[in-house]
């Protein structure tokens, strides 16, 4: 392997170019680690596009998921959210109440799906707002809202009060089909109230493709609300932020600059493999086309850019039948 | 009536004082028009705020030294959940008299936004008379000859992420409103080859504060004002949160707005406070100078800053959501001329003033 044609200038390296047999070559001959983003890379809403199967197979890739919902729950982990914390009552009360100890769990409250919830308790915090149902796949049916308080509504009543439990010491805020007032005000009231709430973004991707046929609303929309009414601004643990690679940096023991990011989106996907350091490669088979990427307004150049995921293997293959 | 009192120097405008027995005469000798917030200054949720009802009336009535001068009263409203018709109902509920024609609601502006802009109503098109000729013979064609004579009615329809307030103003200027509360009974289904589809002929798309707001409502905004061409995006105001009931606050209409900007990722023409689009309209109202005209409120970025922006005086009440440390403290640069606890201080206050003679 030779190490020189891996060490391109940096104004190659933020050349934009379409890439070729050789260019594809060199790339896998740089990089170790391969970030494919999902939607719009692997697949289209639950379509599975043309070719990625065997590619993947091919790269023998890296074998884990790391969703921005796992980032959330592992943003909490780093920065030592309490799971549980019991406080004993002091004595005088002690003697009153002889065998009572406080014990408060600080919650999360989820506005989202249940993704978010399910890292959540997989990393031990206790979520609010999202129902896990344990249930086969198969009773799973599309018309049941796996929702807890996508279901409720918020009561305008004079002289009542919308309670909100005190205990929730962050907001974690990402898609969510099921959003409604109640949880936009749920979630408002915990942050401007809540001493210390944290506001946790999954991401803020404006759209995304939740149908192979159409764009709906993303993260961007939910958490954009939330802003709206609490007027503060979420960390945002979700590409492009950097959180997610520190990750994934302790976890390879690679330099950033062996590793490439594969996605379709110029301001998340690749504005975050650069903001990291990475190698970047666009696939047109999602949200952006050549004309968005060519045009004026635009100001992310990737290194590389090719019309779908597969087209790697193919352009290898090319490659190597010319000799 | 001495002119001189009313000439304060910029800094003493500016210097945020609380409303003193003078200060407050000196206030009423030198204004003709009171514009009224209504959430925090008249009404909190349904709940009426003390004295309000006789400070009304004695402005309505007022006599001013020797001059017999009645204060014209204007309630400016950013909550679009109501009609002005709407809220002279809740005016009179709360033993009020009020006329519609003295009440601007941000969902009033919004239409008022729409007609100024000549929005189309209604549009005809007739085809081209060659269309006509030519399938006028073909008899195997006779189904596409009945629809070809038919008139294109094309209708310019606005998309509503709001209340009822907004549809019955965009009614009675004259406007299609599609969507509303009706939409938040909606569901968005999504399923592999099924396209959500949306009405190509939505022109607008008003947002406001809505209770009833879901995902059908935010994708179906979102496709109009991304891919109808030159489709507008109207936000009624910006509220960050707002009384809905007396006991607490809600997320406002800049809630679901910022929920738009952040799908579409632009920016909303926006007709309520701080905006000046309703003041445009007062003053071709009245014919009164805007120096000649106090708006009291009880938010200091959007009714302290709309007066500012349109050279009015300005009272702050601390009836609402702002409290006397939210307005000293440091990071706040918007100050009133003057602040006082609550709306009938103005009456005690000048009744003070006449006792100490």
């Amino acid at each position: 392997m030779d190490g020189e044609i891996s060490k391109l200038t940096i104004e190659e390296k933020l050349s934009c170019q379409s890439l070729t047999p050789l260019t594809t070559l060199n790339l896998l001959d740089s990089v170790d680690v391969f970030l494919f983003d999902c939607d719009g890379v692997i697949w289209k809403g639950d379509a599975l596009i043309d070719g990625v199967s065997d590619t993947l197979d091919t790269l023998r890739a890296m074998d884990e998921i790391f969703s921005s919902s796992f980032a959330a729950a592992m943003y909490l982990k780093a920065n030592d959210f309490p799971k549980e914390k019991k406080v004993c009552l002091s004595v005088t009360f002690f003697s009153f109440s002889f065998f009572s100890s406080a014990g408060f769990l600080v919650c999360v409250y989820v506005i989202g799906e249940e993704g978010i919830l399910e890292e959540l308790e997989l990393a031990g915090f206790t979520g609010l707002g999202v129902l896990i149902l344990k249930l086969s796949p198969m009773l799973i049916n599309e018309h049941f809202p796996l929702q807890e308080d996508g279901k409720k509504t918020a009561h305008l009543k004079p002289n009542s009060l919308f309670e909100h439990d005190k205990s929730v010491g962050a907001v974690v805020v990402g898609l969510d089909q099921y959003i409604n007032f109640y949880k936009l005000q749920y979630g408002t009231l915990c942050i401007r109230e809540n001493p210390g709430c944290l506001f946790i973004a999954t991401n803020r991707d404006a759209v995304g493709h939740l149908t192979d046929l159409q764009e709906w609303p993303g993260a961007g929309c939910m958490v954009a609300a939330i802003c709206g009414s609490t007027q503060k601004e979420p960390i945002v643990v979700g590409k492009p932020s950097t959180f997610l690679m520190e990750f994934l940096l302790q976890k390879f023991n690679i330099p950033t600059s062996r590793m490439c990011m594969v996605g379709d989106r110029l301001d998340t996907d690749i504005l975050f493999g650069q903001n990291a350091g990475c190698r970047t490669l666009l696939v047109l088979s999602g949200v952006t086309n050549l004309s968005d990427l060519q045009d004026s307004s635009n100001h992310i150049r990737p290194e590389y850019y090719t019309s779908t995921l597969s087209d790697i293997i193919s352009l290898f293959n090319n490659y190597q039948s010319s000799f």
